[in-house]
C-alpha cells in the first residue's frame, strides 16, 4: 500500500515538474512574439542616411517635395502600415539608382553612396520592413 | 507636284509596311484568382475607379482600344501596358507579401495625388478615365484605409 502511495506520489509530482519545464520553455518565446519590433537604424545605416539623404528628407530641409515624401526625423511616430511601406520603398528606390537624384550626385559626387554602401542601406530597409510588418 | 505626291505615295506605303512588323501584345486573362477586386470587399465607387482608370494598363484584363492596333501607336500602347504591369498588377495582387501591398498602396496614394497616374496621355483617348480632385482623394484615402487594416 505504501509503495503504491510513493509511486502515485511521484508520478503526481512527476507531472507537475514536466508541466513546469513545458511553461518555462513557453513564457520566454511568447514574450518575444508579443513584443513589438519597433523602428531603429544601426549606426552604420545612419551614417549613409546622414550623408546620402537627410539633407533632402529631414523636417527642416529646404527640399519641401522630398521631404514631403518621406521625413527621417519623424519617421517612427508614422504609423506601422506607412513605416513599413516608406521602407520596402527605400529599398527599391536605392537599389534602382533613383535615390539619391541623379542632379544631386552631380552637383555632390562624394555624397553618393558606394555600392557597398547602398547594398547596406537596402539590407537594413528590407530587413527592418520586415520585422514590422505581422505575421500574414 | 510631283515630289509631293511622291512622297505622300511613300509615307502611305510605310504606314502599310509598319504594320506587319510584329508587336506582341500583353496576353489578355480575364479570370484572375489573385485579383485585387475579387478577394477584397472594395466601396463599389473604388473598384469602379480602379477599372476605369487603371486596369488597363496595371491588371491582366487590359481592353484593347482600336488604335491598339494600328502601328505606330500600338508601340507606345504597348510599353505603356508592359511596363505598368510590370511595376504593379492587381490581377496578382493578394500572391504578394503585406510588405509590398504597405508598399504598393503608399506609391498609389502619391502618383494619384501629384496626378503622375492614370497617365494623362491615357485620359485623352478614354474621358471615363479622368479623375477629379474629389475622387482622386477618395481614392488615396481608401489606399490608406487599406494599409492600416493589413496591419491591424
Ligand atoms: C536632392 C534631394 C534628395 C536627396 C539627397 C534624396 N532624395 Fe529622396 N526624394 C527627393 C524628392 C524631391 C522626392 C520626390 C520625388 C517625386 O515626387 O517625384 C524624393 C522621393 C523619395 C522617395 C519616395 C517616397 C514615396 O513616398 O514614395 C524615397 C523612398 C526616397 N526619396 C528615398 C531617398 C533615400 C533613401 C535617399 C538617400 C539614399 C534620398 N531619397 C535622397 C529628394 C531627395
Ligand atoms: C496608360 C497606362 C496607365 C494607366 C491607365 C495607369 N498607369 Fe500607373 N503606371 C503606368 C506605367 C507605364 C508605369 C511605370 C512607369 C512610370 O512610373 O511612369 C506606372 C506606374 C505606376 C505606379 C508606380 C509603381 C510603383 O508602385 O512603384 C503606381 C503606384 C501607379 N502606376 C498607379 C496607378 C493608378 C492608381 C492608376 C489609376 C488611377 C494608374 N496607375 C493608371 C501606366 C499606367
Amino acid at each position: 500500500m505504501k509503495k503504491i502511495l510513493i509511486f502515485m506520489l511521484t508520478l503526481v509530482m512527476g507531472f507537475m515538474f514536466v508541466n513546469f519545464t513545458i511553461e518555462d520553455k513557453k513564457t520566454p518565446q511568447d514574450e518575444v512574439k508579443s513584443e513589438a519590433a519597433t523602428y531603429s537604424v544601426p549606426d552604420d545605416v545612419q551614417k549613409i542616411l546622414d550623408n546620402s539623404c537627410v539633407g533632402c528628407h529631414n523636417s527642416d530641409s529646404k527640399n519641401i517635395k522630398g521631404k514631403g515624401k518621406l521625413k527621417f526625423d519623424e519617421f517612427a511616430d508614422m504609423k506601422l502600415h506607412k513605416q513599413v511601406g516608406k521602407l520596402a520603398d527605400i529599398a527599391e528606390v536605392v537599389k534602382e539608382g533613383d535615390m539619391p537624384p541623379s542632379k544631386f550626385i552631380k552637383n555632390y559626387p562624394d555624397r553618393e553612396p558606394t555600392a557597398e554602401e547602398k547594398e547596406k542601406l537596402v539590407k537594413w530597409a528590407n530587413e527592418m520592413a520586415k520585422q514590422l510588418t505581422p505575421a500574414e | 507636284m510631283k515630289i509631293l505626291k511622291l512622297l505622300i505615295l511613300i509615307l502611305i506605303i510605310s504606314v502599310v509596311i509598319i504594320q506587319f512588323i510584329p508587336n506582341d501584345k500583353p496576353e489578355v486573362v480575364l479570370a484572375n484568382e489573385n485579383d485585387l477586386i475579387y478577394n477584397n470587399q472594395l466601396p463599389e465607387n473604388i473598384s469602379v475607379m480602379l477599372k476605369e482608370s487603371c486596369y488597363d494598363c496595371h491588371s491582366n484584363e487590359t481592353v484593347y482600344p482600336w488604335y491598339s492596333h494600328v502601328a505606330p501607336v500600338s508601340w507606345l500602347v504597348v510599353k505603356d501596358i508592359r511596363d505598368g504591369r510590370k511595376e504593379l498588377n492587381f490581377s496578382f495582387w493578394e500572391s504578394q507579401s503585406k510588405m509590398d501591398k504597405a508598399k504598393h498602396l503608399d506609391n498609389i496614394i502619391d502618383e494619384v495625388l501629384d496626378e503622375n497616374m492614370p497617365m494623362p496621355i491615357y485620359t485623352i483617348m478614354h474621358a471615363n478615365a479622368k479623375l477629379t480632385k474629389e475622387e482622386r482623394q477618395l481614392l488615396a484615402d481608401w489606399a490608406e484605409r487599406h494599409a492600416e487594416s493589413l496591419f491591424e
